[in-house]
């Protein structure tokens, strides 16, 4: 019943293709064990963990609190990766966040307005960054990394102008309950809004034109614009994206803390690159991809909450990011270079 | 007569990838005081040769042997510059803000320590010399981006032998390797770098020329090598030899022309796609019509605005004034998207910076075009994408006929084939190629022209805009040549020859 059922499809096509070599090859291709390397570290750290610490490392509430800690940190990865894909780095998005943090806590706490108007208000804040660094970008044709840079510069600027330099606590706990204390099987409810941005975000890479086409982009503006791509358009979109990932990150972690200080967004700039790039070494190998990013933000994580508990203090933390965005990079060459050499040997292979 | 000695010897060399023989044992003389020609279809071993030699592969049998000693393998990654080898490649190693002077200091200093001084008094004055013994007519603080490209693979070539003077003193002897310097030369400056290989032969120098182009390697070379599948296919001294005994050497089979057909051109309709007074930044109020069923062919000389006109047509560059009308209506500010809704595409001459991307696969590329046709953008549907490029893979004889292979590892014509493969898929009406067969290979370059005749026989038309005019012979049904950005003549039919062409692209500097 079975084999009759599957025949059909392929006599329908090219008689070439359906010979069982071709067959073979083609479904060979994409099965490089380096795509899922990652992943298998990913376990022995866990296992590791589990047998060194089992009394703290394996339990519900540290898988839970692993899980929830970084929604922040990866909602601002997802937004990344959308102008990373079209070759543009986003160096405004931590202190877009902070903005967003602060705005959430000026308009909610020190004027007192509703927290759902002060959250649209704040998101559309940082929408705006987003849009001038586009037309910044876009308009003059200047090198995204430097516009960026400067722009989240003022950004943090008046992110001190707004504050006063000082720490604002007392949100309403309607939005801490919103993202946080809501848990669903035993996870905070943020998490799973994070999941669903993850979702989107490999919907649009792997299935829509605009993701194939930023994914154009960022190979070479020429190619893209000669075939009909309207490059300038679609990478001011992909920073406005990545500014608005910035301002939602930005409300959940106010939501998360119930405060805002003026500082703390920047230590998210680095992590977030780490988890891009380390990212771009799982699944789909030298592509900035959605899940790559969720496994890699949660295999950073992973590390440094094992070694947090087996003692290591709190410097762990930057040693881990620092070290595995420099690592991230080097695998994906070395990766790309062996992947590079095989696919090379195939393709002179007239066979 | 006795032959002298060869300078370089190479017997026996093999070389091997992942299992893949790409060189299965080929022997190569370079004699001193002769120019050595290195032939060969794409993939036949030339570029693979050239990589052992300069060091950046190891062979994995046979001998290489310079001026009498043999040299044990590896070469490590200095190759065998050491043992007097200098190395011209194709895109020539220059950087575009530097200067002359800058470039050729580099050379002598290469090993030192960072912390020595450069003598740039001693710099210069070596660099002058230099120019001045080759009579090359360059200034030394000129930097790279403001001298023609014929003046920018002079300079490599002297940087080259330069840097060998340096290395074991100068004099004669030395053994120059040129990979295809030609291929981004204006055809009428050509003359001007032979005339310098001529120089170095005078001087007892050994100088190995790879190319594609056949008229070129028969007239400067003294003897040429073939390769063909990784073997050599024979040596013959270029006096004597004609175009049709390489052909042979390198396909293994006789030379056919892709028979061109009367052009069906229906004149009587409005044209597909014409431009009125366009100007741009060579161009000057040009009027230009395609008709349906006919391949236009556009030359000129460097300079003269052919290579321009079809971005400008395309709307890939904005013209300064003028109209462009597809099929009759005025289209108000062309651009890439708007000209490809009205069926007209373009190819552009380079294929790896403007034609595909590289780095994406060739299942990838050849879907941009198709992204929005599905779903409105909304969800790409790969499965019925895949099916239509492995089906325009096989039916255009793509290797390897594998939708999954990266764009960047297929060899020059197999991307040619690919990318005039994705746009024919388009069903367009107006094809714009621009140098379509460059860096293609004999045997890609006659299939690449029977799918234009095919197309145009379905009634597309094509502008085909290239500096080769055995290109143009052997499938235009009509030649524009610009000249100061005009038409300056229009060759039809049976007319167009070599010959014809050749003065019309010439009479205004021969009168």
């Amino acid at each position: 019943m079975r084999t009759t059922r599957s025949e059909p499809p392929v006599t329908k096509v090219d008689p070439v293709t359906s010979t069982p070599a071709a067959q073979a090859k083609r479904r060979k291709a994409p099965a490089e064990p380096e795509r899922f390397a990652l992943i298998g570290v990913w376990a022995v750290l866990i296992v590791a963990f589990s047998l060194v610490v089992p009394q703290t490392f394996p339990t519900a509430a540290n898988v839970s609190n692993m899980l929830s800690s970084q929604v922040v940190l990866l909602i601002l990865a997802i937004g990344l990766l959308y102008p990373l894909r079209a070759g543009d780095y986003d160096l405004s998005v931590a202190s877009t966040l902070n903005l967003s943090t602060v705005i959430v806590a000026i308009l909610n706490v020190q004027q007192g307005w509703n927290i759902w108007v002060t959250v649209i208000v704040a998101i559309l804040a940082s929408l705006l960054v987003g849009v001038i660094n586009g037309v910044v970008v876009t308009v003059f044709d200047i090198n995204p990394f430097i516009v960026t840079l400067g722009m989240g510069t003022v950004v943090q600027g008046l992110i001190y102008l707004l504050s006063d330099t000082s720490t604002i606590s007392g949100i309403d706990r309607a939005l801490s309950s919103a993202v946080l204390t809501r848990p669903f099987l035993g996870i905070p409810v943020g998490f799973y809004y994070a999941i669903v941005l993850v979702a989107v975000a490999w919907y649009v890479f792997d299935k829509t034109a605009f993701g194939q086409r930023l994914l154009f982009i960022g190979q070479s503006h020429d190619v893209a614009r000669l075939n009909g791509v309207n490059v300038p358009a679609l990478r001011l979109r992909a920073l406005i994206i990545s500014a608005g990932f910035a301002g939602i990150a930005g409300v959940v972690y106010a939501g998360t803390t119930a405060s805002a200080d003026p500082v703390s967004g920047a230590a998210f700039l680095l992590p977030a690159f780490a988890a891009c790039f380390l990212g771009s070494t799982v699944l789909r190998i030298g592509r900035f991809n959605a899940w790559g990013t969720l496994i890699a933000v949660y295999f950073l994580v992973t590390g440094i909450t094992g070694l947090q508990l087996l003692g290591a203090e709190q410097y762990v933390q930057q040693l881990f990011y620092g070290g595995a965005l420099v690592i991230a990079v080097i695998l994906s060459k070395l990766v790309r270079n062996r992947g590079e050499r095989k696919r090379r040997a195939e393709a002179a292979d007239p066979a | 007569m006795t032959a002298p000695a060869p300078l370089l010897a190479v017997t026996g060399l093999a070389k091997a990838f992942n299992g893949v023989p790409a060189l299965r044992g080929v022997d190569l003389d370079v004699r001193p005081g002769e120019v050595h020609g290195l032939l060969g279809a794409n993939g036949s071993g030339k570029s693979t040769l050239i990589k052992i030699l300069a060091g950046f592969h190891d062979a994995d049998g046979g001998t290489v042997t310079v001026g009498g000693t043999t040299v044990a393998g590896p070469f490590g990654a200095r190759g065998l510059r050491d043992h007097g080898l200098g190395f011209v490649h194709q895109d020539l190693g220059l950087a575009g803000t530097s200067t002359v002077l800058e470039h050729m200091a580099l050379d002598s200093h290469g090993d030192a320590p960072g912390r020595r001084r450069v003598r740039w008094k001693a710099e210069r004055a070596r660099v002058s010399e230099l120019l001045e013994r080759f009579e090359v007519d360059v200034d030394p603080d000129a930097t790279i981006d403001t001298l023609s490209p014929v003046q920018r693979a002079m300079v490599a070539v002297v940087r080259a032998v330069g840097s060998q003077e340096l290395a074991s003193g100068s004099g004669g002897g030395q053994i120059l390797i040129l990979d295809e310097p030609t291929v981004f030369l204006p055809r009428h400056e050509v003359g001007l770098l032979f005339a310098l290989l001529g120089r170095l032969r005078e001087r007892g120098d050994a100088v190995l020329l790879v190319s594609h182009d056949l008229d070129e390697i028969l007239e400067v070379t003294d003897r040429v090598t073939v390769f063909r599948n990784g073997r050599t296919a024979g040596t013959r001294t270029t006096e004597g030899s004609t175009r049709d005994d390489l052909v042979q050497l390198i396909l293994g089979a006789r030379d056919e022309h892709v028979a061109k057909g009367a052009a069906m051109v229906r004149s009587d309709r409005p044209a597909l796609l014409s431009a009125r007074g366009l100007c741009g930044a060579r161009v000057r109020d040009l009027d230009l019509d395609l008709h349906a069923g006919e391949v236009v062919g556009l030359t000129g000389l460097a300079g003269s605005g052919f290579e321009e006109l079809p971005d400008l047509l395309f709307g890939a560059r904005q013209a300064t004034a003028g109209r462009i009308e597809h099929g009759g209506t005025v289209v108000a500010r062309p651009t890439p998207a708007r000209s490809m809704d009205a069926g007209v595409v373009l190819i552009p001459a380079d294929r790896k910076g403007q034609g595909g991307a590289l780095g994406l696969s060739v299942l990838e590329n050849v879907s941009l075009p198709f992204l929005t046709e599905r779903a409105g953008g909304l969800h790409v549907d790969w499965k019925s994408l895949d099916r239509r490029a492995q089906g325009t893979c096989d039916r255009l004889g793509v290797v390897p006929a594998n939708p999954h292979a990266l764009f960047g590892h297929l060899s020059g014509g197999n991307q040619q084939k690919a990318l005039l493969g994705k746009w024919m898929d388009t069903n367009p009406q107006v094809m714009l190629l621009a140098e379509p067969t460059q860096g293609v290979d004999i045997g890609a370059r006659r299939e690449i022209f029977a799918l234009i005749r095919s197309a145009v026989a379905q009634g597309m038309a094509v502008l085909c805009a290239t500096s080769d005019y055995e290109q143009l012979v052997e499938m235009a049904d009509r030649v524009v040549v610009l000249d100061g950005g005009r038409i300056s003549a229009e060759v039809t039919g049976s007319d167009i020859t070599k010959d014809v062409l050749a003065s019309a692209v010439y009479a205004e500097e021969a009168s």
